[in-house]
């Protein structure tokens, strides 16, 4: 009995040297992988964007300017301006709150509602798991875009209603994952344990289950964000998302479309900004995987 | 292995059932009034009762389901608002299209796929790894729309090389096709691609790992000879597995390709219906969809067992 109680003292007094080493490791790892600090930086600079528009942007990105309809990017204009002569650079800026704001909560949505529902179904087994994964089969059957335009259709064009609808297409990918991570978690000789000492459901899976998940999830989060961004932009170029004059970076693309022989810029630059801030994330989430999943790919 | 077809074979059935509940539902809340749209913008209110009457769109929705359902079992989804077509007819003169479409993409990503994550795992860590891997990377993070709109600014617009949209039937000219279909092509296969030459790339280190290859080497098999007789037969069984799942993935990209590149198929169709609330043709189309789904990857775990037994599905392999 003296033994089983030490074991978890002696472990504590390590703590702190193991949180050194694993900061260590962290070090290690980020300077054996460069390109993720830099993608990892590279969303930093992009968030920060998002909320200094206001000082980044320089001018108004709804003010139109007859005077300078589709101009090719000049020093007072360093990405041009569009068919309605406003400035490209400040609709790009202000573009990244949109886009930052439907990539993240619509993936923070899909894990509210599908970890939980994941956790449930692994945990209790049975008809209830039958019923919700039938469900996410179901629900996978569809495409995630058809998905979203189709949810879309129903509520109404607007970025929350697009933010909705993405993240209730991602859902089902976290009910699986997060089904089968707890059940492979369940069955873990320490989750046993706690069950034997009298431990109830809502502990085993909030303090035991969910805290051994919540790496892989994160991992999933930086592969799904990605997916998200590229999503709404899909959803806002097909004018289903952020209706104009709001600058969305999908919104923009689709009027550049029309002026591609003439105002070429008007193109580039929205599409640039979301290929970049979409590889940065997959860049930092690459360097997250290895940190997290130390099995060697 | 019979207990599993059949298991598997019934798991489809459920899934197809909650497919036409949730299709069903989902165009019911559409806002609107079917009737209204059924009837014209000239009718009135005794015009759009009579279309309620005729279509039985006051009857209670267990009957209207049930009814739908029995007609969609014989192939009957009812006809498109628009153009009163039938909506299996407009499915069937889009369809081929996209499956065109599809099939040229699935080419261009395996031909690109295949070989780079080849070369990835068996020089792995190399500059070929990095390009490889980069490149994947990028595949990934690039909007195909965006791609799709650079690949029309450049050889459409600077170069004149080949016609921004429209299409051609194959049968009318065959190069007048692929010039059209060329571009949205590799805009579908570059998304594929890239997803596909990670799975290889991992698994062939899977694979080249395992015991078997290390006797193959240890006998005195040349690298090639193990790599191409041993390994990658091996390592393509998950990439097939990949390949029917990404096939959600390819329709929702038809749905962007086809609407950046005009080209009049199955996505686009997809795309117009909603846009113009054809009830019936938006219930049919995602009902093919999202069944087509289900059924190929039902093909696809079959035919998966058939060919490695390892995998043989007793409810803890296939977990995740």
């Amino acid at each position: 009995m003296s033994r089983s109680a030490t074991a978890p003292t002696a472990l504590l007094a390590q703590s702190p040297p193991g949180e050194l080493s694993r900061l260590a490791r962290a070090w290690r790892q980020a300077r054996r992988r460069p390109a993720s600090v830099v993608g990892a930086a590279i969303v930093l600079l992009f968030v920060a964007m998002a909320i200094g528009a206001p000082w980044i942007a320089g001018s108004d990105p709804m003010q139109t300017d007859w005077k300078q309809v589709r101009k090719a990017p000049t020093l007072a204009h360093p990405f041009g301006t569009d068919d309605l002569g406003r400035d490209t650079f400040a609709r790009v800026v202000w573009g990244t709150r949109i886009s930052m704001q439907a990539g993240v909560l619509s993936i923070v949505l899909a894990i509210a509602v599908g970890v939980p529902l994941g956790l449930v179904a692994g945990f209790y087994r049975g008809a209830l798991d039958q019923t919700i994964m039938r469900l996410t089969d179901a629900w996978l059957a569809f495409p995630f875009l058809i998905l979203a335009i189709g949810l879309v259709t129903i509520m109404g064009p607007s970025l929350t209603n697009a933010t909705i609808a993405i993240g209730l297409g991602a859902t089902p990918t976290y009910i699986r994952l997060t089904r089968g991570l707890v059940l492979a978690t369940a069955a873990e000789d320490y989750v046993q344990g706690a069950r034997a000492l009298g431990a109830g459901d809502l502990r085993l899976m909030s303090r035991h289950v969910l805290p051994n998940i919540v790496s892989s999830l994160l991992v999933q989060a930086t592969i799904s964000i990605p997916v998200a961004i590229i999503a709404e932009a899909v959803l806002s170029f097909l004018g289903l998302g952020v209706q104009p004059p709001a600058p969305s970076w999908g919104t923009m693309l689709n009027t550049a479309q029309q002026f591609l022989d003439t105002a070429p810029w008007m193109a580039w630059w929205p599409g640039l900004a979301i290929f970049t801030l979409a590889l940065s994330f997959n860049l930092a989430g690459d360097g997250l995987r290895d940190l997290l999943d130390p099995r060697d790919y | 292995m019979f207990d599993f077809l059949v298991q598997r074979a019934a798991i489809s059935v459920v899934t197809l059932f909650v497919i036409s509940l949730i299709v069903f539902t989902g165009v019911r809340m559409i806002p609107g009034d079917p009737a209204r749209v059924l009837a014209g913008t000239e009718a009135d209110a005794a015009g759009i009762e009579a279309v309620r009457e005729k279509y039985g769109l006051g009857d209670p929705i267990p009957v209207q389901y049930l009814r739908w359902v029995a007609l969609a079992l014989r192939g009957d989804l009812g006809h498109s608002i628009r153009t009163r077509e039938s909506v299996i007819h407009t499915v069937a003169t889009k369809l081929p299209i996209t499956i065109e479409l599809a099939f040229l993409s699935l080419f261009i990503a395996v031909g690109i796929a295949i070989p780079a994550g080849v070369l990835a795992a068996v020089r792995r860590n190399t500059l070929w790894d990095m390009l490889a891997s980069g490149a994947s990377l990028g595949g990934v993070s690039i909007p195909n729309f965006w791609l799709g709109i650079m690949l029309i600014l450049f050889f459409s617009v600077q170069l004149g090389w080949l016609p921004a949209s429209g299409f051609v039937p194959i049968w009318e000219s065959p190069l007048d096709n692929v010039k059209r279909m060329i571009m949205p092509a590799f805009v579908l296969g570059t998304a594929l691609a890239a997803v596909l030459m990670r799975q290889t790339r991992n698994s062939m280190i899977e694979v080249m790992s395992a015991d078997y290859i290390r006797t193959a080497y240890s006998k005195g098999l040349a690298g090639r000879v193990v790599v191409f007789r041993h390994a990658i037969r091996n390592s393509l069984i998950p990439v097939v597995t990949i390949l029917g799942l990404q096939m959600g993935a390819l329709m929702s990209g038809a749905v962007v390709t086809e609407q950046i590149f005009v080209v009049p198929g199955f996505g686009r169709l997809i795309v117009e219906s909603v846009f113009t609330r054809d009830y019936p043709l938006v219930q049919g189309v995602v009902l093919i969809t999202a069944s087509s789904y289900v059924l190929i990857n039902l093909l696809v775990d079959v035919s998966y067992s058939l060919l490695n037994p390892r995998i043989r599905i007793g409810g803890t392999a296939r977990e995740s």
